[in-house]
Order: structure tokens, then sequence, then C-alpha cells
């Protein structure tokens, strides 16, 4: 199966980039290994306990994503930076995050993962404004 | 892929965009072909004699030094507009017209946008 990754850049409600790269992935899962990753704002795109007044709450979108198979990682710098802490001890009592602020399927990752996703990947598509 | 263009247009030390343009850049560096393209207002980050320190954040010229590897080519148009045309900038890096800098983009096996 041929692997697509998204990256996006920016948080939630900004834009409707989180929105877009949700359609795109569930388009293409099926047809491809879907991996997304989220670099600087994007990182408070799968925060927990969002509740948008006028807009999808894009961070049960991004974990029906992952639930469905796609691969969700955040880059742990940018994640550090805004409050959002990996914790190794999580994942090894089964949680599907392994950051208690985030939604569960989606990881808080080196950045050496995107460069990862980007060399095994036969299409890239970047969202950012 | 085999080829990454990262392209910056945004300037430095105002946000995060060329800190994070260059960290995604040098760590891809392992894996593939990697081009940084400053575009716009990222030409400020060619500028020579940086000095971050007043502001409490890495000088990201001495990335680009310590990088040498790294491939990073400037919108020569987007230097003139700004009046740095002839200003002294970082040594290492490549100025390209505006047909080279969207051949490189187009070579390459994706661009990523920051």
């Amino acid at each position: 199966m041929k692997t697509l990754t998204i990256t996006l850049t920016d948080g939630p409600y900004v834009s409707e980039y989180a929105e877009i790269a949700c359609k795109l992935a569930e388009n293409a899962i099926g047809r491809y290994q879907v991996n997304i990753f989220l670099y600087l704002d994007a990182v408070h795109i799968p925060k927990k306990g969002q509740n948008p007044s006028f807009f999808t709450n894009a961070g049960e979108l991004f974990s029906r994503l992952a639930e469905k198979g796609a691969v969700i990682r955040a880059c742990a710098r940018c994640a550090a930076a805004r409050g959002y802490l990996a914790e190794d001890e999580l994942t090894n009592e089964g949680n599907e995050s392994n950051c208690r602020d985030y939604y569960p399927g989606i990881k808080i990752t080196s950045l050496y993962e995107l460069s990862e996703m980007l060399s095994k990947s036969d299409r890239v598509i970047s969202l950012s404004m | 892929m085999e080829s990454v263009f990262y392209l910056l247009d945004t300037a430095p030390y105002g946000s995060e965009k060329a800190f994070g343009a260059l960290n995604a850049a040098v760590v891809s560096l392992n894996r593939m072909s990697v081009t940084l393209g400053l575009y716009g207002d990222g030409v400020y980050l060619a500028a020579a004699g940086q000095n971050s320190r007043k502001l409490g954040v890495p000088n990201l010229a001495d990335i680009l030094y310590a990088y040498g590897e790294l491939k990073v080519t400037v919108h020569e148009p987007s230097l003139v507009k700004r009046g740095l045309f002839g200003e002294t900038l970082i040594e290492t890096l490549e100025l390209t017209d505006e047909v080279d800098f969207f051949e490189a983009m187009e070579n390459s096996d994706c661009v990523i946008l920051l």
C-alpha cells in the first residue's frame, strides 16, 4: 500500500486546514497508509476538552482518524513549548496516547519521525498558513 | 521521497516558524536530500551578523553555520525588494533567481510550507 503524509502547522479553528486534512485522510484511508504530523501550533489540535461553538471538534475528528488507522504524531519540542508533555508510563499502561492532555490515538514523538514519514511517503501534502 | 524542499517565507525571531523550518530541515538531512528555500520575508534569515542574545532565543545563523551540508537557497528578487541585495549575507547560502528558485521546488519530491 502507498503512503500519504500530511503535515500541519496551524492550530484548530484559525483556519480550515485541520478539517481539510481530516477529509483528505478519511478519503485516503484504505488506499493509502495515512500519516499526519502535527508541527508548531498544530500540536494544539488533539487537546482534550475542546468545546467549539461553531465548528466540529478538531480533537475528536483526529482521534476518530487514529481509530481508523491513521498514524498521528505531534512534535515533542512544539508540544512541550505549549504545555503538552509526553509520559512514557502512560503508553506502558496501554493508554493510546502518551500525553494525558491528548485524545486517544495521538502520540507525542521526536521530530525525526517527520523525516521518517516523509522519506517513506509516496505523496506528501503540506497545509500551512 | 528522496528529496524535500522546506519553504520559509517568514522572518526569523518574530515567530517560531524560522526555527521550526531549520529544525525540520536539519533532522531530514540523514534520510533525504534537503533544500531550505528562503522567500519573501524569509530572506532576512540570510543576513550576516545576527545577534539574538537580547531576545533570549537561539541565533538562527549559528544553526546555518553548524549545518553547512544543508543546502539553503535564497530568492534573490525578495532580497532586492527588501534592500538586502548589497548587504553582507551568510556566505554558505546560494542566491538564485526566480526561475532557478522555482525549478528547485519543482525538482524536489515534496514541498513543505512553514
